[in-house]
């Protein structure tokens, strides 16, 4: 570990609820200092974003049967470093998608951003029946990374790991090849009184990013998290007990706690969202789509189940999608 | 409301009463019980609900001619009677069991699912399963937390006959009262003002208590009393409070 001169800081690190992480980690100074520039930063999330990236499409088609060059429209959703061109352009240079792929960058929406992005690659899919698209959520979270004496960049550079999923979709009659769920609606829930809530913004007097995550953050989700739940359910008459399967983005231990108190789940029904913290930290857009590997893993889910997934980021935002095996 | 067969529903403003109408657990009382819960979360304004009998006893456990689907025996009926009595466990009401004659069974498990337990004079509450050869449901899981390990061990595994004393003396009646209606009535009045936030939020921290470590516990508690200090029943109070000292 770097050098950590704040107790409450270490303390954090050391904290139950995230025991391991993926990171890409630079060799620190003489002082024990891991000392990055803005340049620096950027280049580890364009590296890292096409070496994990390759790995969740391979991840994601290979057991499918399918190529990148199968994919008609990919979405790429990232909030850890900037680039024009994107990384859908870099992904069909480098990874063998096809140049008349269509695509969609969804870029700086932060942790909720894997539902924004499933929303219009489902519709895509929708409107295009039998035609492969791809959404890849591509996150290298250690690209956000600074060095400071703040107890805000303390619970960041606790909480955050570096991760890349992908999931694919298609409108078909059957489910084949894979056993996989359909798609019956999303809701969405922004509360602009919290708009600065949770930030990464340029820090003028610092001359560097830097992020923001206010304390009541967990607790401002979780009050409103019930909202677009209830709203989801109603639109297809549906109670809370008819949901089988929560897909939650594992946000943190307190927001997730927050959650289960306020739409009244179980920690059982949070196990997957937990395993995903404890195990990779939070992961950013891609979080939930880890949960579902492993519920899906778990073997449990029967055809006719219902499953509801919410991620929440900045903003401050709560996106939900109902689904249906 | 559907009318039922083997229980009666009445609701009277904040009050909603379930009388039984049989004295052993079939599926068809599980699927009607089943049908008041969706009542009671989806539709009904009460706030406490009320469980009782008409017969001479409470309930007799389960009747086992018509607890299964198939001619052979399988866990299925009792899956159906456990996932029944989370319900009612979860209710976002405060619930009491109101009992008279014998409790026995499947009856004591209903009784200890509920808020609080009142029982008339001569009331007699028994788990009787082990010596029938079977197992008295997740009373195994809940009969400790109330009564402690070497007396739920007695209790589930000598099946002795408890009067209202001894089941008061074990915490497992809260309260003995002569006349079943008048108990019932004081009893709804203890509660008082009942949230049906607040009320869910509290059972639902006490029922994990035993199961949850203090560093979790701790987080759920910050949680839970977001969510109560954030709803209109608690603030308006607060107001109220507020105005009333200014």
């Amino acid at each position: 570990m770097y050098r950590v001169p704040d107790a409450r800081v270490a303390s954090m690190f050391r904290a139950p609820h995230v025991r391991t992480r993926h990171l890409i980690l630079p060799t620190p100074d003489e002082e024990g200092i891991p000392r990055e520039t803005m340049g620096e930063l950027l280049g580890k999330h364009r590296h890292g974003a096409l070496q994990m990236g390759r790995d969740a499409v391979a991840r994601c088609l290979d057991p499918l049967g399918l190529c990148p060059a199968d994919v008609d429209y990919l979405c790429v959703v990232s909030s850890t470093g900037f680039m024009l061109p994107g990384l859908t352009a870099m992904f069909i240079k480098h990874l063998g998608f096809r140049i008349d792929c269509s695509r969609t960058d969804v870029v700086g929406m932060g942790c909720n951003a894997g539902l924004n992005g499933l929303n219009p690659a489902s519709a895509w899919a929708a409107a295009n029946p039998g035609r492969l698209a791809l959404m890849v959520c591509c996150e290298v979270n250690s690209a956000l990374y600074v060095y400071d004496d703040d107890l805000t960049t303390g619970v960041v550079n606790s909480l955050f790991g570096d991760g890349t999923a992908a999931v694919a979709l298609r409108a078909d009659a059957q489910d084949e090849p894979a056993f996989a769920p359909r798609i019956l609606g999303f809701h969405s829930h922004i509360i602009p009184e919290t708009w600065d809530a949770m930030h990464y913004a340029w820090d003028e007097a610092k001359g560097r990013f830097s992020f923001r995550l206010a304390r009541d953050v967990p607790y401002v989700l979780g009050e409103h998290a019930h909202i677009p739940v209830t709203a989801l359910l109603d639109a297809h008459g549906l109670k809370r007990r008819h949901v089988k399967h929560w897909l939650v983005h594992s946000g943190g231990r307190k927001v997730i706690d927050a959650i289960k108190y306020t739409v009244g789940i179980r920690e059982h029904d949070v196990r997957h969202t937990i395993d995903v913290l404890r195990e990779c930290g939070n992961l950013g857009s891609g979080s939930f789509l880890f949960a579902y590997e492993r519920l899906m893993a778990e073997g449990a889910v029967r055809r006719g189940d219902y499953g509801v997934m919410m991620t929440m980021g900045p903003g401050s935002t709560i996106e939900t999608a109902l689904l249906r095996w | 409301m559907r009318a039922f067969e083997t229980l009666s529903y009445d609701e009277d403003g904040a009050l909603a009463t379930v009388t039984l109408q049989q004295p052993r657990i079939d599926m068809r009382m599980v699927r009607e019980l089943t049908a008041v819960c969706d009542h009671l979360e989806d539709d009904s304004g009460s706030r406490i609900v009320v469980f009782r009998a008409a017969g001479e006893d409470f309930l007799l456990g389960i009747d086992f001619k018509e607890f299964r689907d198939a001619k052979v025996m399988d866990i299925h009926g009792f899956n159906k009677w456990e996932k029944l009595c989370v319900r009612i466990e979860r209710l976002p009401k405060a619930t009491i069991a109101a009992l008279h004659g014998r409790v026995v069974g499947g009856g004591v498990q209903l009784a200890l699912v509920c808020d609080s337990r009142i029982a008339a004079s001569g009331t007699t509450l028994q788990l009787d399963e082990v010596h029938h050869g079977f197992l008295p449901g997740m009373a195994t899981f809940r009969l400790a937390k109330y009564v402690g390990l070497g007396r739920a061990k007695r209790i589930i595994m000598q099946c002795p006959e408890l009067g209202v004393p001894d089941a008061i003396e074990l915490g497992i009646v809260d309260i003995g009262v002569d006349d079943l209606d008048q108990g019932i009535a004081a009893e709804v009045a203890r509660f008082g003002p009942t949230h049906a936030v607040s009320i869910q939020l509290a059972r639902r921290l006490l029922n994990e208590s035993y199961g949850t470590a203090f560093e979790l516990a701790i987080g759920n508690f910050l949680a839970a009393q977001h969510r109560a200090i954030t709803q209109s029943a608690f603030l308006d109070a607060l107001q109220t409070d507020e105005d009333g000292r200014a």
